[in-house]
């Protein structure tokens, strides 16, 4: 099968090599079409975000104001700091200039003459990638004022990389934008969405870089034949992610809609000594984790999963033995949103280290089945009531997880422990048993 | 107007206006902490999520826009459930240490967790530990445990004080309130963050631990430190003036007032240097004296003088009716020396609330008469007119004239009779040969005008011996409604002091028999029928926010 996003041609990467196989043809066509045509066709492609949400891309662009005195802006999100994704990281290395071709279309489409290309700061390597391939793409005239001469056409555009500090929470779309504006990186109430109230307060598109890397051949193969790749509902490939307990993990270009059991156990090669898998967290570690028996028929692709009673996401297949500690599991997942959680808004600013806590208690052995049923309890007081959706990434692998494996946790909790009252306070207020001595 | 349903109410409400805002209007409150009407929406809190019709999940009534025909449920039990669980997680880090905290008995935090708290908590865990106790600026201590990041105080420095002094440090539960690199929290505005505080995370250096909140009465006043006339809640415990704060009145101050008119405007009424009773001069030094025999000495010694060898100083500082009283007084000497001193601080203005003129009430005391009369002198000719001998005798109240300047002070010791009226001693009582005890802003009726031209009234807040707390209708704190053993209110020191116009109408009884005044409202009446801008008003006119006195264009304030 044909690979859309990383083509299998050895030094693509080299912007020759991306000439001589087509470069720069689809954006050439797209400007032989009129904006809302090319917006019609990434709708019709049926493309959908690869940012975690699935949100149709072409509808996403059609959002954006036609008539507006003001600026318009395309940021493109290569911020990819969710545990279990490396997939953008792919693009930046193998294919930037179908990346810069992708954002250009974009801009075209939507009407904006500055792409922001974020990037998380820990890519080091990719961030210089990346800016070689941006200045290599100005230098050729394929960004920027000359683009005008080259592509004998009266748009132009310019691309900037920005890079991140640091932060997961920068890549959630609305604190990107305040990262780019310098501010901190804390995500915006919403509404206003970006299309109506974006950078600077001015209309704005966002997509993910693979998303973005879709729309060229979108362009040049037609709509039509994107639309019949994969699953139906959502069509194309996707850069599959595979980690843990797999005997080849590594970025898979793959078509959606695909059976989770075979990628697990042919494209990965199955598990190391043959061991059972215990759970798998399909989309990055935000997901909601599935029982390793119970993945027969599961597809990769949005629908499938949210049937399943888990989610896309990302892409990132996290595989795990049946000799994994899912209880140090779900620590370590709870510690990275409580790190990673911005503090803007009380439940997960709060909510997320109350999780870690109970969890890190049940650990050191001192925890009851009373604390399963806590721990699911605030996680679904976090749930659908904060600013952003880090909260829901925060609460779904511990709500999920304890649910799905709760025979597994019954075995980390006893019934009956005595808690050294820590915090004197709070607890004579909720418990009948004598008062604690608060003098001691 | 456009109808949505709030709890079953019908609620109308402006286009634009968010369900919080509507709502409010309509009467019906839904929690808030982080919401401020006059600061931008950073909808963090979340303790006003609602349930609204057809939404797929709770919505911040604070940020959501009020729709017509949307159906709001402000009590449902999901509204409740998450009302809780935002209580809950707030509380869980919190210190609870409400009985040393400022705060309570005005808390937010604590108000929402009576009414709307679980009453336990199912937190069994350590507490996290913030920084306590950082001098964030001059006059703020910030304790991070208290906090609940609601970014109230940094939304109001950059957004209402225009100083981007403050910001949020580190992530997720580590969050702190800090200044930026090298920045001090210095701005003139800085102690409005502590009354907006939702929680006792800020407190005020000049008023921490010294008071628990319900100890205390609080009375309307204005604030003296300037010509915007800030409208204040003066805050007092055993008759004695703890702090100001500022009460809310959109055509003066917003709901603010700047650190100067907070801080400075008030230890004077406290100070040990309070002239409490009247003073004659005999043998070179100052004695106490019965009122009585100081009236009469004054009334005769005033006869000994020709008109034009008399003159009376006004005050700015003082209120309509006493400045009204003194013009009245004057004229019926014949007087027409009289005026009253400018305290401008040149560029000490800004385009939020701070004015150059130093004092409430110039355009007041100017429009009630403290003028000079015909050919009479200015105050600065006044001032010559001494040096050179042609005044022989000066009546002031309420200003320190001796303090302006050096000059001033040497040309008072020439004059042959100097009566002064005065709150507190200063370089002018000290030379003065009659000295009448003065109650000052803080306990006495009174009005002052703006330099916008809007009369706000002042009342008592303190008592003084002529002062009546229960029948003078003063304010009582919680403890003194009831009577109880901690009403102290008598302990407190009562100065033995006098409006200047009750001192004035004794004096003039005395003299001859032109004026007699027993109350404030006695004068204000006989303002408003003889003076054109006032014409038709009284105290209850004028109200708790003041009201914009008719001022022809010609006279406005320069
Ligand atoms: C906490 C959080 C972190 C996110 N991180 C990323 C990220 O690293 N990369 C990304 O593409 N989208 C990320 N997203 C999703 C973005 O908000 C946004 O939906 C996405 O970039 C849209 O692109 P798409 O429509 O092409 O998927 C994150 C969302 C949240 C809530
Ligand atoms: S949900 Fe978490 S990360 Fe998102 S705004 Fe709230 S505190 Fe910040
Ligand atoms: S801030 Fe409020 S709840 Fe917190 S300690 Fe003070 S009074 Fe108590
Ligand atoms: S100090 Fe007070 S006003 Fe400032 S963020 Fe904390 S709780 Fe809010
Ligand atoms: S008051 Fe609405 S979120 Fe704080």
């Amino acid at each position: 099968m044909e690979r859309i996003v990383l083509p299998d041609i050895p030094n693509l990467n080299q912007i020759d090599v991306y000439l001589t196989n087509g470069g720069f043809e689809s954006f050439k066509k797209a400007l032989s079409q009129s904006p809302d045509d090319i917006i019609d066709q990434v709708k019709k492609s049926g493309l959908r975000g690869r940012g975690g949400a699935a949100f149709s891309a072409g509808l996403k662009w059609s959002f954006m104001p036609k008539t507006t005195d003001k600026p318009k802006y395309l940021c493109i999100n290569g911020d990819e700091s969710e545990p279990g994704s490396f997939k953008d990281r792919q693009v930046f290395e193998d294919n930037p200039f179908q990346l810069i071709e992708g954002a250009i279309i974009t801009c075209y489409a939507i009407g904006a003459k500055v792409a922001y290309l974020y990037i998380r700061g820990e890519y080091h390597k990719w961030i210089k990638l990346m800016q070689k391939a941006i200045e290599v793409a100005y230098d050729r005239g394929f960004l920027g004022e000359s683009m005008k001469k080259t592509f004998g056409n009266d748009f132009s555009c310019d691309l900037y990389i920005h890079k991140g500090a640091g932060a997961y929470i920068c890549g959630e779309e609305s604190s990107l934008m305040n990262s780019i504006e310098g501010y901190r990186g804390y995500p915006r109430v919403k509404p206003p969405f970006p299309a109506q109230k974006g950078l600077w307060g001015c209309p704005t598109t966002i997509n993910n870089v693979e998303t973005i890397t879709n729309v060229p051949k979108i362009i040049s193969n037609g709509w039509e034949w994107y639309s019949k790749i994969g699953a139906q509902k959502h069509p194309g490939t996707l850069l599959y992610g595979i980690s843990g307990h797999v005997n080849k993990p590594g970025v898979y270009e793959l078509p959606t809609g695909i059976l989770l059991t075979d990628l697990i156990f042919n494209t990965a090669s199955g598990i190391p000594n043959n061991k059972k898998v215990k759970c798998v967290i399909p989309g990055g570690s935000s997901m909601p984790p599935l029982r390793g028996d119970q993945l027969e028929g599961i597809r990769m692709d949005a629908e499938s999963l949210k049937e399943a009673g888990s989610a896309i996401g990302i892409g990132g297949v996290m595989v795990m033995d049946e000799d994994t500690n899912l209880l140090k599991v779900l620590i370590r997942i709870t510690h990275f949103y409580h790190h990673e959680s911005c503090g803007q808004c009380t439940p997960c600013r709060e909510g997320t280290g109350w999780m870690e806590k109970t969890l890190h208690r049940i650990l050191e052995g001192n925890g009851t089945s009373k604390d399963l049923d806590l721990l699911i309890s605030v996680a679904e007081n976090i749930e659908g009531n904060t600013v952003c959706a880090l909260g829901d990434a925060a609460a779904w692998p511990v709500k999920f997880m304890i649910q799905r494996f709760r025979d597994e946790f019954e075995q980390y909790v006893k019934n009956e422990v005595t808690i050294p009252v820590p915090n004197k306070v709070h607890s004579m207020r909720n418990t009948s048993a004598p008062l604690a001595n608060l003098h001691k | 107007m456009p109808i949505f349903i709030v709890d079953g109410h019908q609620v109308e409400f402006k286009p634009g206006q968010t369900i919080i805002e509507a709502s409010r209007n309509a009467g019906i409150s839904i929690p808030h902490f982080c919401w401020h009407p006059k600061l931008s929406i950073s909808g963090n809190c979340r303790i006003c999520l609602v349930e609204v019709e057809k939404m797929p999940k709770l919505v911040i009534a604070c940020s959501t826009y009020a729709s017509e025909g949307m159906v709001v449920h402000t009590k449902s039990e999901k509204t409740i459930d998450a009302r809780n669980a935002v209580m809950e997680f707030i509380l869980i880090n919190h210190p609870l240490d409400c009985p040393i905290c400022d705060e309570a008995g005005e808390c937010k935090l604590q108000e929402y967790a009576y009414s709307h708290g679980k009453g336990e908590s199912r937190f069994e865990e350590i507490k996290n530990r913030k920084e306590k106790r950082v001098q964030l600026g001059p006059h703020i201590k910030f304790d991070g445990e208290r906090c609940i990041s609601c970014s109230r105080c940094i939304r109001f420095s950059d957004e209402i004080a225009h100083a981007n002094q403050l910001t949020f440090r580190n992530r997720g539960d580590k969050v702190t309130v800090t200044t930026f690199p090298g920045e001090l929290f210095d701005n003139p505005y800085t102690l409005n963050t502590v009354d907006i505080c939702p929680v006792g995370a800020l407190t005020n250096n000049d008023f921490r631990f010294k008071s628990r909140v319900w100890e205390m009465s609080s009375t309307d006043s204005i604030c003296i430190g300037c010509s915007r006339g800030c409208n204040t809640e003066m805050w007092v415990r055993n008759n004695e003036i703890l702090r100001l704060t500022p009460r809310k009145n959109d055509e003066v101050n917003s709901a603010w007032m700047c650190d100067n008119g907070r801080l400075n405007t008030f230890k004077f009424v406290n100070a040990e240097n309070r002239i409490d009773g009247t003073y004659l001069r005999f043998n070179g030094f100052l004695k106490k004296a019965e009122l009585s025999s100081a009236i009469n000495f004054t009334a005769k010694k005033i006869k000994e003088f020709k008109s034009n060898e008399i003159a009376f100083i006004g005050s700015a500082y003082a209120t309509c009716e006493d400045n009204f009283v003194l013009a009245k007084f004057a004229k019926s000497l014949g007087v027409q020396n009289i005026d009253f001193p400018k305290h401008i601080a040149l560029g000490d203005c800004d385009d939020i609330l701070i004015m150059e003129d130093k004092t409430p009430n110039s355009f007041g005391a100017e429009l009630v008469g403290v003028k000079p009369i015909n050919n009479g002198n200015s105050f600065e000719s006044i001032i010559t007119n001494i040096e050179s001998g042609k005044i022989k005798a000066l009546y002031i109240i309420d200003e320190d004239i001796a303090s302006i300047s050096d000059k001033y002070e040497k040309n008072l010791t020439k004059l042959d009779l100097l009566v002064v009226h005065s709150s507190n001693e200063n370089k002018t009582t000290a030379l003065a040969d009659v000295v009448f005890p003065s109650s000052t802003y803080a306990e006495k009726n009174g009005t002052f005008v703006n330099f916008n031209g809007r009369i706000q009234r002042i009342k008592p807040a303190v008592t003084t011996e002529e002062m009546d707390r229960a029948l003078d209708g003063m304010n009582m704190s919680r403890w003194d409604k009831f009577g109880t053993k901690f009403d102290r209110w008598m302990q407190g020191r009562r100065v033995d002091a006098k409006s200047s116009w009750n001192i004035l109408s004794m004096l003039s009884l005395h003299l001859n028999g032109k004026m007699k005044y027993d109350m404030a409202e006695e004068v204000f009446a006989d303002i408003a029928s003889s003076i054109e801008e006032f014409k038709g008003l009284d105290y209850d006119m004028v109200g708790s926010k003041g009201i914009n006195l008719k001022i022809k264009e010609s006279i406005k304030v320069k």
